[in-house]
């Protein structure tokens, strides 16, 4: 499969600041991030870090104050110029997996996730065929026309992975996406990240502090005060 | 695309439909109450329309016969209808009084009907059973309201009448059924009171010796029987002959008899203007607060729903949800919200309006009227959870 | 999988959805003003029809006696009740003759002392007569003067016109003896003929002045119902048609009587016809005068004609006539009526014929654009 990866992401000297004058708060302070296509990166942090406000960032909620991002090919922020159209950057170029699955209830798995392609603009047809074959490879066609409440967690939390997939974004943001699950399922979940982060040469960013997988990562991004480190993780495989 | 508003509704659709019922019942209130109002009006045209009349004639300078007391002497009928342009003219009297039927005793509006034959002005125009009167007394035609049915006995003052005939919405402008009698037996109803005042007043007039003088024999019961007659009529109906209008006819009978003649609009006016037209000022403000709490409901309704979409509203706007779509899902559910209410609010207010006491009258105009402005009232109601929803910030799906 | 889960839930949502449509469109197509009107039809009949007239009647007593005295006086005593039965020349009361019992005996007196003054006037004349007589003897005898005779014989003269005055004012006297005793006659009231009394208007002591009533009597066997029947409702009301009268106190039990006449002057302040009824034969208790009666006076059967129900008439466009329906399409036909009958039966003159089909009744007013359906019984009225 032909992704559309690009690049993958790239930040640099990145800025954030809250609030002006004597009560203004810098929450991130000249960060510089890179991850490529088909790369799985952890971003570690403890809470009030400026973690929340980097992957705000990262996921085109918020403008930064200064720096400059890169999603794929196309430059969307640079000191104080942005994209126009924040939205569509987020429907069509980055994905989102959260700590919770947060599926719309009253659409079935497979409109779940077909309806952000047909956001897009995809015929039904299509996007429902993308839908199920990204189900597929997440191993939960069979719940195809299950609505969200019937599904287990594990499920559910595949099924927010492939919407976060289906529309072939060049990068993935994942907020604790392991957190509500036991170490086999969590295992599980990694695993897929990285098959689908090959597959679709997405760039997938997993902030996290789930002891379990912060093995697997070979890239590890630490935040503490509004600044990053890099580091070498271990990369452990998975069996 | 998929509909977003469709899908929600489908699958709250208990919900939903449970909502659209309450509302459709406050609907139906509303819908009910209008059709009170052209009730209203209606029992006012018919009243006018069960009259026959072209032109009525009344004591002068009087809004008689229906919203003031007129008084008329029974022989003046014939000198209008020697007047130009008069096809006929009859004696009429109205009283409302209380009927009575076995036990019970009915308010109604007792119509004296001029002795002739069905077709004459102030004759009930049409029946539902039955036949119309034929003898001279004691024979009476009924209204359905008034719950009588053919074959009973009602006594009216001293004497019984049989109903021999049935009519459907003969009415007073008050609702009150009418119940037709002959003329001559109307004015003795209107007129002659009870046997003790009767009585009383033979006393007195014995008592007085300007009546009674023993060298005149017979003056007594001469004066007595005029004290006990009435040869008064509230009104003079009058159809004009084909050709001339009413207004034509209605100026020499002004001028030359010196009486107050009013055509048909002018009786609407009168009728309608000041009979009707406190009841009218109520039920425009029950309207108004009624639409003013409709909307209060489906703004209400509509917000629940939103809130509680809360965070999928977040999450729709953060995977790309354009803000307009997320909008138009909050605006047709509550379109389909005002449809269904609409739905069961006409349905409900259809079945309601025969049990209802006064008379409804539902015209489809005031159900087309109610439903584009139930929808204008969703649009607008729904504006306040619209702005809540756009609002809402994307940034709080992630923690 | 996905068939059963969904079909499930469609049919719920079917359930409520399609019953709410059907009853919305049936709300909207039958109710309000694009309902149709409800409508019972009948046949023109060709019938013939017996016409009766109404009238409400007073009974009456035909004749009816009111006896009084003839001079103001005081009522002295009364001897029959209201009820009585009275043979003729009964004696019903008496005027008080206050001084005529007097002047009676003093009349009576008066013609003694005149006979007296008779017997005297004559014994008067006999010895005139004699006298006469003898002087007239004498005088041929030449025993007396010619002027003796002469006086003599204008005594017998005298005594002679004396005899006829004292006769004469017996006669007067007598004569006016009757004239006090009719009077006195006059002072007691008796009944003209046999009968009822009804009234007794004064009692006794009572002063009275002359021509006033103190016993009224009718005689129970003319009792008759004077009737009035509105002019407009009186064609046809003529001498010697049958008749029923109800007794408003014997309403179950209708009496026979007959049109005695129809009285020549009309009532012209209420518009309305007067005729006498007698009855056939009268009640065993008599009805009290003044009692109102119900009277239906029958006329002879008419010849067969179109008939219609009188709740068929309509006026349009103030002309009077029936709605027909032709071939299951309105059209309003005028007509002109002949008679019609007490149980609203009317005969048809011009404009219909038998066979066609008439509205009777209907819910509404109709026009000639109006929709109908045709029912056996209007909705709302009970059998």
């Amino acid at each position: 499969m032909i992704g559309m990866g690009g690049q993958g992401i790239r930040i640099e000297g990145l800025s954030k600041r809250y609030g002006s004058g004597d009560t203004a708060v810098l929450a991130l302070k000249d960060v510089n991030m890179q991850v490529a296509p088909g790369e799985v990166v952890g971003l570690i942090g403890p809470s009030g870090s400026g973690k929340s406000t980097l992957l705000k960032c990262l996921g085109a909620v918020i403008d930064p104050t200064a720096g400059r991002m890169t999603l794929g090919d196309e430059l969307i922020y640079d000191n104080g110029w942005k994209v126009r159209d924040l939205r569509a950057l987020r429907r069509d170029k980055i994905g989102f997996v959260f700590q919770a699955p947060y599926l719309i209830p009253f659409l079935d798995v497979t409109d779940n996730v077909a309806l952000l392609p047909m956001l897009a603009g995809v015929p039904n047809d299509e996007a429902r065929k993308r839908a199920l074959d990204l189900l597929t490879a997440l191993d939960v066609q069979h719940r195809a026309q299950a609505m969200p409440a019937q599904l287990s967690g594990g499920e559910q939390q595949r099924v927010a992975i492939a919407r976060g997939l289906v529309n072939r974004p060049p990068v993935i943001l994942a907020d604790e996406p392991t957190a509500p699950l036991d170490s086999q399922r969590a295992m599980a979940v990694v695993r897929i990240l990285g098959d689908m982060a090959r597959k679709y040469e997405t760039a997938i960013i997993v902030v996290t502090h789930d002891e379990k997988i912060i093995p697997t990562f070979k890239r590890i991004y630490h935040i503490r005060d509004g600044v990053t480190h890099e580091e070498v993780g271990e990369g452990r495989a998975l069996d | 695309m998929i509909s977003l508003a469709g899908r929600d509704i489908l699958h709250a659709w208990g919900k939903f439909i449970f909502t659209g019922v309450g509302l459709g019942l406050l609907i139906g209130v509303t819908l009910t109450m209008a059709g009170v109002y052209r009730g209203m009006v209606d029992d006012g045209k018919v009243l006018l329309d069960a009259s026959g009349a072209d032109l009525w004639v009344v004591q002068k300078d009087t809004l008689g016969p229906y919203a003031e007391s007129s008084s008329l002497p029974d022989d003046l009928w014939r000198g209008i209808r020697g007047m130009p342009g008069v096809a006929q003219a009859a004696n009429v009297t109205y009283l409302t009084m209380q009927v009575g039927q076995g036990q019970r005793d009915v308010r109604a509006m007792v119509v004296g009907i001029t002795a002739g034959g069905p077709g004459d002005p102030g004759w009930p125009p049409q029946l539902v059973a039955g036949r119309q009167i034929t003898r001279g007394h004691y024979e009476a035609v009924a209204d359905l309201a008034s719950g009588f049915r053919l074959g009973d006995e009602l006594k009216i003052r001293r004497n019984h009448y049989r109903v021999v005939g049935l009519t459907r919405r003969m009415v007073s402008s008050g609702g009150d059924p009418m119940v037709f009698i002959p003329l001559k037996d109307a004015q003795e109803a209107q007129f002659l009171k009870d046997n003790d005042a009767i009585l009383m007043q033979r006393r007195r007039t014995e008592a007085n010796p300007a009546f009674n003088r023993p060298g005149v024999p017979g003056l007594l019961e001469a004066v007595i029987a005029t004290q006990t007659s009435n040869s008064s009529v509230n009104a003079v109906l009058v159809r004009a002959q084909p050709g001339f209008a009413p207004a034509q006819v209605a100026e020499p009978i002004r001028r030359w008899k010196r009486l107050t003649v009013y055509d048909r609009p002018q009786m609407e006016g009168i009728v309608l203007g000041k009979l009707i037209a406190t009841s009218a000022k109520q039920i425009g403000m029950f309207l108004v607060i009624l639409a003013l709490v409709s909307a209060a409901i489906v703004a209400f309704i509509i917000y629940t729903l939103t809130m509680d979409k809360i965070r999928e509203i977040a999450v729709l706007k953060l995977i790309g949800t354009r803000n307009r779509t997320i909008a138009g899902m909050i605006l047709q559910q509550a379109l389909v919200l005002g449809l269904i209410g609409f739905v069961v609010g006409k349905i409900s207010a259809t079945f309601a309006a025969p049990i209802f006491p006064k008379y409804v009258l539902l015209v489809p105009e005031d159900s087309i009227a109610g439903f584009f402005a139930l929808m204008a009232i969703c649009v607008l109601a729904s504006g306040v959870a619209i702005r809540m929803a756009l609002k809402v910030d994307p940034a709080e799906a992630i923690g | 999988m996905k068939a059963p889960r969904l079909q499930r839930r469609t049919l719920t949502l079917l359930a409520v959805t399609v019953p709410l449509a059907v009853l919305f469109a049936y709300v909207a197509l039958r109710s309000g003003p694009l309902a149709p009107v409800a409508v019972t039809v009948a046949q023109v009949e060709s019938r013939s029809i017996a016409p009766a007239l109404a009238g409400i009647g007073t009974v009456q007593a035909r004749h009816t006696y009111r006896i009084g005295p003839t001079g103001a006086g005081r009522v002295r005593r009364i001897d029959v009740q209201v009820g009585d039965s009275v043979a003729a020349g009964q004696l019903l009361g008496e005027m008080d003759p206050v001084d005529l019992d007097e002047r009676l005996r003093a009349q009576q007196a008066a013609i003694a002392s005149a006979d007296a003054a008779l017997r005297q006037a004559e014994a008067k004349q006999a010895f005139a007569r004699t006298q006469a007589a003898r002087y007239e003897q004498l005088l041929a005898a030449r025993g007396t003067s010619e002027e003796q005779a002469a006086t003599r014989r204008q005594e017998l003269a005298l005594a002679d016109a004396a005899l006829a005055a004292a006769r004469a004012d017996g006669v007067r006297l007598r004569a006016e003896l009757q004239a006090v005793r009719a009077q006195r006659g006059n002072l007691v009231l008796v009944a003209p003929v046999a009968g009822l009394v009804v009234a007794r208007d004064v009692d006794p002591g009572t002063t009275v002045v002359a021509g006033q009533a103190v016993v009224e009597l009718i005689d129970p066997a003319s009792l008759w119902v004077d009737t009035r029947f509105d002019q407009i409702a009186a064609e046809g009301l003529a001498a010697g048609l049958p008749a029923r009268v109800v007794l408003r106190s014997r309403r179950g039990q209708p009496l026979d009587a007959r049109v005695l006449r129809v009285e020549p002057r009309a009532d012209v302040v209420t518009e309305e016809t007067l005729a006498k009824l007698r009855f056939d034969a009268l009640p065993v208790t008599l009805p009290p005068v003044g009692e109102l009666a119900e009277v239906t006076v029958q006329l002879p059967a008419l010849a067969a004609a179109p008939t219609i129900p009188n709740a068929a008439l309509r006026t349009v466009g103030g002309k009077l006539g029936v709605w027909k329906m032709t071939d299951g399409k309105l059209g309003f036909e005028a007509v002109t009526l002949g008679r019609g009958d007490r149980d609203g039966w009317v005969q048809v003159a011009k404009g219909l014929t038998a066979g066609e089909q008439v509205v009777v009744y209907s819910e509404k007013t109709l026009s000639a654009r109006s929709r109908i359906h045709v029912v056996d019984r209007i909705p709302g009225v009970s059998p």
